[in-house]
Order: structure tokens, then C-alpha cells, then sequence
């Protein structure tokens, strides 16, 4: 039975010691904001001034017609007075409304912006980071808090200018009511402030609280996310898991309303102690007000005025309060996300030598004394590596699933940096270059590829403008996709995937092509194959092999596969066993020698000799 | 998925309305309950301080009793502290029902998901709906949410307006002075009439401009949702995704990102929207606000100049000044609360259109009988089949006998009907035409639960749940220790069991753990066999079932398959020609068709059949190397 997931202790105490405080954080919104979108920042400050001139006209205007009413005007002197305040109340209401209205794209532009840097950082930082479990996290809050309108990084703009306008009016009162005793504006304040202070204290409660509350969400939201999954959908019916998934949601849904419940049970301590903090500053309030009116120094008209600005007067402190601890929140949201957004980057991004690739030059990549060890593991997964890929080799990489294989590519290609030894291309370091500039050597098929959801043929290019349209239906042919586009309404201009409605899914073995010619495309000199054909039938992979040859043409190649078979056409096959270079030579010399990789050859073959599942040995 | 912007009946919204609230109210009670009676207490509040209020003020202008004055204030601050303190409470047990708003929410349309047949699961138009339901909810609430606070707002108006009324009743009736002379025809009922006049035109003006205001983002609601799917494609999935980083760095999609979200941003001030905002929709906006001080001004003028002729003194004007602006606003209010429902009712209809899904697949209730001395016998005749929505068949006129304790390997090409074939079998989809037979009966007429207990399948695309690992073997919450160790180790997974943290309990993936473990895609695949050998189902269909294992893996699972399928049937997919070897029968199948059915033997020397081809495009790397 789940139990409650309350988080550890030193777990909490790790939460929060911003990075950047609140008035950084405020000058950093606001000049994104007047770069990006100027028209935020003035609309705000004029709705303010809007807003307090409301503010005012509505305070004045009761007081004002009582005193005209006691002083007994004339029914026009009344009827103008009436008039001009309700002008005044008509023309600012609907300036008002119309500011609102426009204002709320300006933030919502700055939100996605903010968004977009986000993403961008995600994609574009060192790739160890990625791995990060602290990166992760830290990706993950920041990413949560550009996701809907009551974020903080578009929420904090309603802040902002409610917290100009309340300090502004707080002035205005004070000096409206700098002719009564001081002794009683001095108790609405401190009873203002602490029961303030209390309530804010209790009610931070929750935020202290809000990873054992996120726990229970993400867990809910994950479950609701599958029932969505219709590949898992399948599973569900096949294996009766439907009573499983809703009895763990049921019981998260329960403790979940019991956390908050236990929550509210806190937070009403927090009302209680306002209703009697209010009660004694009533009774103050009301002692001063009818003192002064009992000893003739007060009209009625007055007496009404200076107890609506001792009302305002006292929710304008309380608003400043809670307007104040609102900005720290999403101040403290603001600094998660600039410290996502500033991430020191492991590799040298931009001040390294840069480097484009040239046919002309013949690239040579060697691993010297190469050892790796994953940051929150022991043992290395790979040990003094030596390798040296000879420009226009093909080379093959065979291993059992964990021998590193995936790691040796990383390594070639940049996406690590050895914990020992060196990686070095024409002999010199690749950690002394621009690494995105690095990335630009190498086109590949990843086992996990990514497929965007915009056009083909921008799938194909990686780009939406100068397509070389040439070569790209070259690739297309070469992956064998001419026809399947052909018979598409959009041809190559078709979508992919959900984002437009004319997007179109892809099977696996077309999506493996598509990869297959974005690999073409990018033209690189060195190329990597990371079990291209692992979704395709036999007659298709068989195809493909046969095209490898004419494919690679005279390019550095260096492919990874399970499927032994597929190893013959390369100049040399390395089998990697934990962590080092097990054996090395090409598919014959290999075989010759009888070691593992014969052995594995053997096992896979069995199955296509005549007779062979018989005489197995174990 | 263009809605029809057909203007909605009342009669309609007011029906999916009620409905809505039926299903909140099934969900949680206390839900609507709460919200009536916070609503009450604080719509009441205010009135009574008003009330209280306006006695002192006309005492301070008349009298001036210090007794008097004392006992109002006195009166006004225990009302308050009450008043507050119930308001408090009920707020409180109110807000416990709205935190979990979202989640109940979301669990009414999982349950629905959960239970639906799997072919309306596939249906990509149900896909649709489901995001389009959580867009809407995402961009304001739209749909269930709404009723919500919808009826929090209506409570609290329809009490608001009855205090009103009920304070500022006594302003049409008190006289003006017969002494103040030409006031007095303030008397004459005909105001009444105009005041009430004025404030309902006003009332209904000031919403009204709300509503067309509202009504261009629904205008601009196709804009809309494709930016929100590009921002949760390019924001969301794609930046998340960690398994993609390498892919995307190489291939520098951060490039194509950045011009694709410039390209198709609806919220930059050039977009229809943000336009709007300017002209129409601002203008409407500021009519709005400005048309409600009218009646603000009017009321002042009628209840001033009553106040003049001495109807009534200084304080009661602070009262009707009050009440009648309440009443005003709460009209308003309501007004503007039926025009949001109106607005709300498309995104109604789109929610019951997915609780509405009905359940096709018609549920006999034969018993399926486990225990007979008769061999089971599953047969398919003439089965045809198509996707909903498409045009080509993914099977045609497939007939085949598969019998118990026999095993059946099944390939072709991609695309060629196989995953269709087994997912036909066991009853994911209906034949659109031909039957299905078990033991001579048409399937659709078996229990659905009991047929399905029959088949043990691991999918090409199967999934695990970031739980603990024995309860993804059983599918529940309880499960057999020893009998999930036992199908572990059958499935290859031994070794790595005996290194687990927490033995049978630990989690799978990190997602909820730090203690979890990472598993590689060829342990998940032993895990999704054992889950299939757990269930202990006399068929097992297993589809790819060694596409992740390297070959040695795959070697130690397909000579265990002998022992581990042992009597029972078991049908395989695989590219890998090499499960073909210890079948009885293969069936190949090509677009659709089932185009050879035989032993392996006999098909392999079929050399103008689709088998030879596919087998002697794997074989040939192997036939020139035999072993030395």
C-alpha cells in the first residue's frame, strides 16, 4: 500500500538559496521585456496610473456627494457634481479594460521567449550535462514554469504593477491621513503587518511542502499520461492491468486530498488569527473615528471618507504584504530559471578554434590511451582504448549489449570527453575546438533518432530555407523513398507528426529511411550507423546493405550493429567485451581465429544452415 | 478538427451543463456542496455590514449618541468576527475540493480511456479529443473546469442579489417630504419602472460586450491550437527529450526550432489575436467596463435627490448606493456567468463526445471452456480487415486453422498484415468482414474478459510502468513472489534479478524513485516476457520478441523457448527468419494476404514463393561461411 511521500529532511534544507534575489530577478524580466516587447513595460506603468487614478475617484466620490447632500446644494450643483464623477469613473474603467486586453500577448510573447531560450539551452548544451541528474532536474522546474499563463514568468507582470500601484496608493494614504492620530494609523499598521506575517508564515506551509505535493501530481499526471499511451493501451487490456492502474490512482488521489487537507487545517490558524487582529483594530479604529465625531470634529462626509481610506488604507498593506511574497515566490522561480539558462557548459562552445569540414582534407580520428568511467559509477566503461580510424575506413563495431559500444561512439563523436587519454582528430585534441563546430564532421542514424514535426523535405535538410532540392531528392532515392513520397498529397511539403493537421505518421521502417537520407543530406565526411536497419524486413535490410558501399563512398563510415552479418562489407571489425578492444581484424582474419567473435558469428548463423538447431550444444 | 461554430441552443446548455455538474457530483460531492455554502456566507457578508454601517453613518448625522454609536460599532465588529470566521472555515473545506480539481478531472477521462475498446483507443480522431480537452482546460478552463467556478460565481450573484434587493427595497418606498416641493415627484412609481429600465439595459449591455469580446478567442481558436501544439511539440516534447540530445545536436535542430516557433507564434503582436485585442476585442472590452458606470451615476443622482427631499438621511444613501451597485454587479454577473456557459457548451460537447464513445464491441456471454478434453481450436475464415478511416484492406480473405499446442511463426515485409493478424486474434480489433471461430463459436460472442484471458502477448511497442517491477509482471498491485521469480528466470532475467536493490520491489526507470534502475531495452523486453509467462495463458503471441538481445541473449531465450512455451500454443513474429526454425508452421503474408502457409522445410524449397525470397536475403551472409 503506498505511503505517504513525504521528502526527507535534508532534502528540504537543500531547497532554495536563490542564486539571483528579487530585485535582480525583477531587472532581468524587465529589461527581456523591453527588448523583446516594449509595449509590456509602458502599457503596465500606464495601467497603473489608470489604476490608481480609479482608486482615488472611487474614494472620493461617496464623501464628496454625503458632504454636497449635508450641505444641502441645489439639485443642479448636485447633479454635476454626480456627472463628473461618473465621467470620470466611465472614461477610467473602460481605459482600464481596454489596457487589460491588450497587454495580456506582450506577456505571453515574453513567457514563450523565455521558453524558447529554455529549449534552446536544451538542446544546444554539452551533452554530459544532459546526463546530469541535477541538470535534468533543474531542465524539468524551469521547463514547468513557462507552461501556462499563471507561470511566474508571465504572472510576475500583474505582480509588478499591482505592487507599484499599492505603494503608490499607500503614500497617497498615508498623507491623506497624516491629519489624524498618529497612534491609530500606527495600530491599523501593526496589526496589519502581523497578522500579515502570521498568515504569510502558515501559508508558506504548502511551499515548503511542495515536493511531497508534486510527488503525488507527477505521479497522478504519469498515469493519466498513459492511459493516453495507445501503444500501452494495448498491454492494458491484454494483462487486465486497467484495476491496477486505477486502484494506485485512487489511493494517490486519497492521500492527496488528505496532504492538502492537513494543509488547510494549518492554514486556518492563519484566519483565526486575522479575524482577531481585525477585531482589535476595529475596536481602535472605531474608538478614534467616533472620538473625533462624538467631540464635534467630524462631519458624517468625513467620517465616511477617513473610515474608507483607513479600509483601504489596511487592505493596501496587506496587499503590499502578499504582493511582496508573491514576487519572492516567483522571483525564486525566476532564478531556477536562470540557473538553467546560465549552466556553465562543459565544452568549449565558442572560444575554441573553429572548424568546418573539407573535403579536401582526409580526417583521421585516433583514441589515445582512451578510458571512460560514467560520473556516478565505479568501475570505468572503458579502459584504455587505442584506436586509430584511418580516413575513408569502414569500420565495424560489435559488442554484447553494456560492452560500450554506444560509449565508443560518444567519444568519437564528442558527445563525451574521456576521463583518461585522448580524443584527437588529425592529431590534434577535439576538445580544443568549437564543438558544435565538431558535430559538423559527423552525419548519423542514432538508434533513437529524432523526427521533427515539420515537412519532409525540412526533415531531410534540417533547414526551411536554400534547400539544395537536387540533392535532396538524390538522398530520397538513395534511402529508397521516391515512391512513398510520390504517393503523398504534399509530396516532400507534407508534415510529419501532430502539430499540423495535414501531418502524416510515418512507419518504422519509413521513418529509419527518412533518417537514412538526412544522413545523405548533411553530406558529412565521417558517418555513423548505429543499427540502421534494425526495423526492417529482411528483403529491405538486404537492400540497404547493398547500398552501404555506394553510400558511404570513400567516407570515413563506423557502424554499430548486433546483426554480425551486416559487418562484411567493412575494412576492419572491432568486438568490444568489457570495456576494451577484444579483438580486431576483418570478418575473415576473425573467423580464422576462432576467439568470440567466431563464436558469436556461429550462434547467429545457426539458424540459416540446413539443420542446424539440432546440434546445439547447450 | 474544425468545430462548427453553430450558435448553441439554450436548451443545450443548459443539458450538457446539468450533465456536467452530474459528473462532478459524482466524482466528489462535497465539491458543489462547499462551494453553496461558502458561496452563501460571503455573498451574505457584506450586506450586513452595509446594513449596520449606514445606521451608524445616520446616527453620526443625526443624533450623535455616544450609546448608539458604541453599540453599532460594537454590533459591526462581532458581525465581522463571526461572519469571518464561518466564512474562513467553510473557505477552507471548499479549497481542499478545488486543489484536486485537475486530478479528478483528469481521472473521469482516464477511466474513460481505460475502458474503451482498443480500436476507438487506436482511433487517432479519439486522440484528438483527448488533447483537445486538455488544451482547452490548459487555455482558460474551458469545459468542465468551468462549471466549476461557474457555480461558484452564480451562487454567489443569485445571493448577492437578493441582499440587494432586499436592502434597497425600502428605497422606493420611503416618501420624499411633502416640504421639499418639486422633489416629491421622485415619489411617482414611474422611477421605479426607469431605474429598473436603466439597470437592466445596463446589465445586459455591459456583459453583452464581455461575451463578444470572449467570442474572438474562440474565433481565433484553429491559431490558437496550432501554436499550442508547435509550443508543446518544440517547447515540450522535443526539449525533454533526453534519448533525442544526440540526434539533435548533430543535426543542429536547434536551428529549424528557432525559425519554425518565429514562423508560427499566435501571440506576437502581428497575429490575428493580438490584434484584436487592439480593435475589436479591446474596444469591446472597454465598452464593458464603461457601460456599468452609467447606472452607477444614475443611481447616485435618484438616491441623492430622494436623499435631498429628506426621504431619508446620509446614511441610508451610503445603503442604497451600495445595495443598488451590488444588485447591479450581480446581475452583471450573471448575466456574463450564462454567457460564459453559452460559450462553454462547445467545449462541452467535445468532453461527452469522448465520455460518449460507445463500446461497440458487442460482449457475449458464453463462457469460455478451459477445461474440455476437446483441443482448443481457433480458426479465422475469410477475415478482412481495415483500419477505421482508411481505404486499403490491411487484410484480405485471410483463412487459417491454429491449433492448441501448435506452434505458428509469421512473416512477411513490413506493412504486410502480421501485428493486424495477432492483434485480430486476440481481439484488439473485429473483423470488418469474415469471423473469427474459437472451438466452431464466432469469438464475439464469448465473454470479452474471459477470451482475453486466453492470450498472453508481448507487443513489438510494449510498455512497462515506472512501478515496482514484480507489479509489472502481474499487472496488479498483489502478486506471487515466487511465481514472478520463476517467470523471471525463464525469461533470462535471473541474473540480473538477483542484483536488484529491492528484489521484486524495486521500481523500474527513476521517474518516482532515486533507488529506481535504469533498465536497457533488451532486459525490458525479458521483463515484458516474463509479464507474458506470469499470466500463464494457453497462447502466447510474441511479436519481435529477441529484436533488442544481442545474439547470444537471443540464443539463450529461443532454446529455453521450447521448454518455456512447453504445452502451450505460441504464434511469433519476427524479421529474424530464425524463429521460423522451431515452428511448426509459417505463415507468410504479403500486402495483406496470407500467401503461403507450411513447415519450413517445405517452404524453403518453394523457390518462386515470397518465403524463399525473404529467407535468402538473411541466409546469404551466412551460407558461404560455415563453421571451420
Amino acid at each position: 500500500m503506498p505511503v505517504s511521500l513525504k521528502v526527507s529532511d535534508t532534502a528540504k534544507r537543500k531547497l532554495q538559496r536563490p542564486t539571483y534575489r528579487f530585485g535582480q530577478n525583477t531587472a532581468y524580466m524587465i529589461s527581456l521585456a523591453w527588448r523583446r516587447r516594449r509595449s509590456l513595460v509602458l502599457l503596465g506603468l500606464t495601467m497603473t496610473v489608470v489604476s490608481i487614478l480609479l482608486s482615488l475617484t472611487q474614494l472620493f466620490i461617496v464623501p464628496s456627494i454625503i458632504s454636497a447632500v449635508e450641505a444641502k446644494v441645489s439639485v443642479a450643483e448636485l447633479t454635476v457634481i454626480i456627472f463628473m464623477f461618473t465621467a470620470a469613473l466611465m472614461i477610467l474603467g473602460a481605459a482600464k479594460a481596454y489596457l487589460t486586453s491588450c497587454s495580456q500577448f506582450g506577456r505571453i510573447e515574453v513567457r514563450l521567449m523565455i521558453g524558447a531560450m529554455i529549449q534552446n539551452k536544451s538542446l544546444t548544451m554539452s551533452y554530459p550535462d544532459i546526463e546530469d541528474q541535477d541538470v535534468q532536474k533543474k531542465m524539468d522546474k524551469a521547463s514547468m514554469l513557462v507552461n501556462s499563463n499563471t507561470a511566474s514568468t508571465e504572472a510576475i507582470w500583474t505582480t509588478l504593477s499591482n505592487l507599484l500601484k499599492n505603494v503608490t496608493e499607500f503614500i497617497i494614504y498615508i498623507s491623506l491621513l497624516a491629519t489624524l492620530d498618529p497612534f491609530m494609523i500606527i495600530a491599523v499598521v501593526v496589526t496589519t503587518l502581523v497578522s500579515f506575517l502570521v498568515s504569510n508564515y502558515l501559508n508558506g506551509w504548502g511551499y515548503r511542502h511542495r515536493d511531497e505535493e508534486s510527488e503525488y501530481s507527477r505521479r497522478m499526471n504519469y498515469l493519466s499520461e498513459k492511459s493516453r499511451d495507445y501503444t500501452l493501451a494495448k498491454d492494458i487490456r491484454i494483462f487486465g492491468m486497467v484495476d491496477w492502474i486505477e486502484e494506485v490512482y485512487n489511493s494517490i488521489l486519497c492521500l492527496y486530498r488528505s496532504f492538502i487537507a492537513h494543509r488547510e487545517r494549518i492554514y486556518i490558524w492563519g484566519n483565526i488569527v486575522d479575524i482577531i487582529l481585525t477585531f482589535m483594530r476595529n475596536a481602535i479604529v472605531y474608538f478614534f473615528l467616533i472620538g473625533s465625531v462624538i467631540g464635534g470634529k467630524m462631519s458624517a462626509a468625513e467620517f465616511v471618507l477617513y473610515f474608507n481610506i483607513v479600509n483601504v488604507f489596511t487592505s493596501g498593506i496587506g496587499s503590499i504584504m502578499s504582493d511582496f511574497a508573491t514576487l519572492r515566490k516567483q522571483s525564486l522561480d525566476i532564478s531556477a530559471v536562470r540557473e538553467f539558462l546560465d549552466y556553465p557548459e562543459s565544452f568549449k562552445m565558442e572560444e575554441g578554434t573553429p572548424i568546418t569540414p573539407d573535403f579536401k582534407i582526409l580526417y583521421q580520428i585516433e583514441l589515445k590511451d582512451v578510458s571512460f568511467c560514467y560520473p556516478k559509477s565505479e568501475k570505468n566503461t572503458l579502459s584504455h582504448i587505442n584506436l586509430t580510424i584511418r580516413p575513408g575506413e569502414k569500420l565495424a563495431v560489435v559488442g554484447l549489449n553494456g560492452a560500450g559500444k554506444s560509449t565508443l561512439i560518444k567519444l568519437m563523436c564528442g558527445f563525451l570527453d574521456p576521463t583518461e587519454g585522448k580524443v584527437l582528430l588529425n592529431n590534434v585534441d577535439i576538445r580544443t575546438y568549437n564543438r558544435r563546430d565538431y558535430y559538423k564532421l559527423f552525419s548519423a542514424v542514432f538508434q533513437d533518432f529524432s523526427v521533427l514535426d515539420v515537412t519532409i523535405a525540412e526533415n531531410i535538410t534540417q533547414t526551411d530555407e536554400n534547400i539544395n532540392t537536387e540533392l535532396m531528392e538524390r538522398c530520397i532515392n538513395q534511402a529508397g523513398l521516391t515512391e512513398k513520397i510520390a504517393g503523398l498529397p504534399n509530396g516532400v511539403e507534407t508534415h510529419i507528426g501532430r502539430v499540423f493537421a495535414d501531418g502524416i505518421n510515418l512507419s518504422g521502417g519509413e521513418l529509419q529511411r527518412l533518417m537514412l537520407a538526412r544522413a545523405l543530406y548533411k553530406n558529412a565526411p565521417i558517418l555513423i550507423l548505429d543499427e540502421p536497419t534494425s526495423a526492417l524486413d529482411p528483403i529491405a535490410e538486404s537492400d540497404i546493405y547493398n547500398k552501404y558501399n555506394e553510400l558511404i563512398d570513400g567516407r570515413m563510415a563506423v557502424y554499430i550493429s548486433h546483426r554480425l552479418a551486416s559487418t562484411r562489407f567493412c575494412d576492419r571489425i572491432i568486438l568490444i567485451a568489457e570495456g576494451c578492444i577484444d579483438e580486431e581484424g576483418t570478418h575473415d582474419e576473425l573467423i580464422a581465429r576462432n576467439g568470440h567473435y567466431a563464436d558469436l558469428f556461429e550462434i547467429q548463423s545457426r539458424y540459416y544452415r540446413e539443420g542446424g538447431v539440432d546440434d546445439e550444444k547447450e | 478538427m474544425k468545430k462548427s461554430k453553430t450558435s448553441v441552443s439554450f436548451r443545450e446548455t443548459v443539458r450538457l451543463t446539468l450533465r456536467g455538474c452530474k459528473v462532478w457530483w459524482k466524482e466528489n460531492p462535497r465539491l458543489l456542496l462547499s462551494i453553496l455554502m461558502c458561496g452563501v456566507v460571503d455573498a451574505l457578508t457584506p450586506y450586513v455590514g452595509i446594513w449596520l454601517l449606514a445606521r451608524l453613518i445616520d446616527e453620526i448625522a443625526g443624533e450623535r449618541n455616544s450609546q448608539t454609536l458604541m453599540a453599532y460599532a460594537l454590533a459591526l465588529m462581532i458581525t465581522t468576527a463571526v461572519l469571518s470566521m464561518c466564512s474562513a472555515g467553510l473557505t477552507r473545506w471548499k479549497n481542499v475540493q478545488l486543489e484536486s480539481l485537475w486530478h479528478t478531472q483528469n481521472k473521469v477521462f482516464m477511466e474513460k480511456l481505460l475502458s474503451m475498446d482498443f480500436v476507438d483507443v487506436d482511433d487517432g480522431r479519439v486522440q484528438e479529443l483527448r488533447s483537445q480537452i486538455w488544451q482547452n482546460t490548459d487555455s482558460g478552463g474551458w469545459g468542465l473546469y468551468k462549471l466549476v467556478y461557474s457555480f461558484d460565481a452564480i451562487i454567489k450573484s443569485v445571493i448577492s442579489i437578493i441582499g440587494a434587493i432586499m436592502l434597497s427595497a425600502s428605497l422606493f418606498l420611503l416618501p420624499v417630504k411633502p416640504e421639499s416641493g418639486k422633489l416629491t415627484i421622485l415619489n411617482h412609481p414611474i422611477f421605479i419602472l426607469l431605474i429598473v429600465v436603466l439597470m437592466l439595459g445596463v446589465i445586459f449591455a455591459a456583459p453583452w460586450f464581455s461575451v463578444k469580446a470572449g467570442s474572438y478567442w474562440v474565433k481565433c481558436a484553429d491559431e490558437n491550437q496550432l501554436g499550442n501544439r508547435l509550443f508543446g511539440f518544440w517547447l515540450g516534447s522535443l526539449g525533454n527529450d533526453r534519448l533525442k540530445a544526440l540526434d539533435v545536436r548533430i543535426y543542429r535542430q536547434d536551428i529549424l526550432s528557432k525559425s519554425n516557433l518565429a514562423k508560427y507564434n499566435p501571440f506576437i503582436p502581428s497575429s490575428k489575436l493580438a490584434k484584436a485585442s487592439r480593435r475589436g476585442m479591446g474596444i469591446y472590452h472597454a465598452m464593458s467596463g464603461a457601460v456599468s458606470q452609467i447606472f452607477v451615476g444614475v443611481a447616485f443622482i435618484f438616491v441623492c435627490l430622494k436623499a435631498l427631499g429628506g426621504a431619508f438621511g446620509v446614511g441610508s444613501i451610503v445603503q442604497y448606493v451600495s445595495a443598488i451597485t451590488a444588485l447591479s454587479a450581480g446581475l452583471s454577473k450573471l448575466i456574463e456567468i450564462i454567457g460564459d456557459l453559452g460559450n462553454n457548451t462547445s467545449f462541452l460537447r467535445t468532453v461527452f463526445e469522448l465520455l460518449d464513445v460507445p463500446n461497440k464491441m458487442s460482449h457475449g456471454d458464453t463462457t469460455v471452456n478451459q477445461n474440455s478434453s476437446e483441443k482448443q481450436k481457433i480458426e479465422f475464415r475469410n477475415v478482412s480487415f481495415r483500419y477505421p478511416g482508411q481505404d486499403k484492406y490491411a487484410l484480405r480473405n485471410v483463412s487459417l486453422t491454429f491449433n492448441e499446442g501448435q506452434r505458428l511463426s509469421v512473416v512477411g515485409m513490413n506493412g504486410s498484415g502480421k501485428t493486424t493478424f495477432i492483434k485480430l486474434l486476440c481481439r484488439l480489433y473485429d473483423p470488418t468482414e469474415g469471423e473469427i471461430l474459437l472451438n466452431g463459436i464466432d469469438i464475439r460472442e464469448y465473454d470479452y474478459a474471459e477470451y482475453m484471458r486466453l492470450f498472453s502477448v508481448v507487443f513489438q511497442d510494449f510498455k512497462l510502468l515506472s512501478f515496482e517491477l514484480g507489479q509489472n509482471i502481474a499487472g496488479s498491485m498483489d502478486y506471487d513472489s515466487d511465481k514472478v521469480s520463476c517467470c523471471l528466470r525463464d525469461a533470462g532475467f535471473g541474473v540480473r534479478q538477483d542484483k536488484l536493490p529491492s528484489g521484486l520491489s524495486t521500481k523500474l526507470y527513476k521517474d518516482f524513485d532515486e533507488r529506481g534502475v535504469n533498465i536497457s531495452s533488451g532486459e525490458a523486453q525479458k521483463i515484458a516476457l516474463a509479464r507474458a509467462l506470469y499470466k500463464d495463458a494457453p497462447f502466447i503471441i510474441l511479436d519481435e520478441p529477441t529484436a533488442a538481445l544481442d545474439p547470444i541473449a537471443e540464443f539463450e531465450v529461443y532454446s529455453e523457448m521450447n521448454k518455456i512455451i512447453g504445452e502451450k500454443s505460441a504464434v511469433f513474429i519476427s524479421h529474424r527468419l530464425s524463429s521460423c526454425r522451431f515452428c511448426n508452421d509459417i505463415a507468410v503474408f504479403h500486402e495483406g494476404n496470407l500467401v503461403q502457409l507450411g513447415s519450413h522445410d517445405v517452404l524453403v524449397n518453394d523457390k518462386s514463393g515470397m518465403y524463399y525470397k525473404l529467407w535468402s536475403a538473411q541466409a546469404q551472409y551466412y551460407e558461404t561461411e560455415g563453421l571451420n
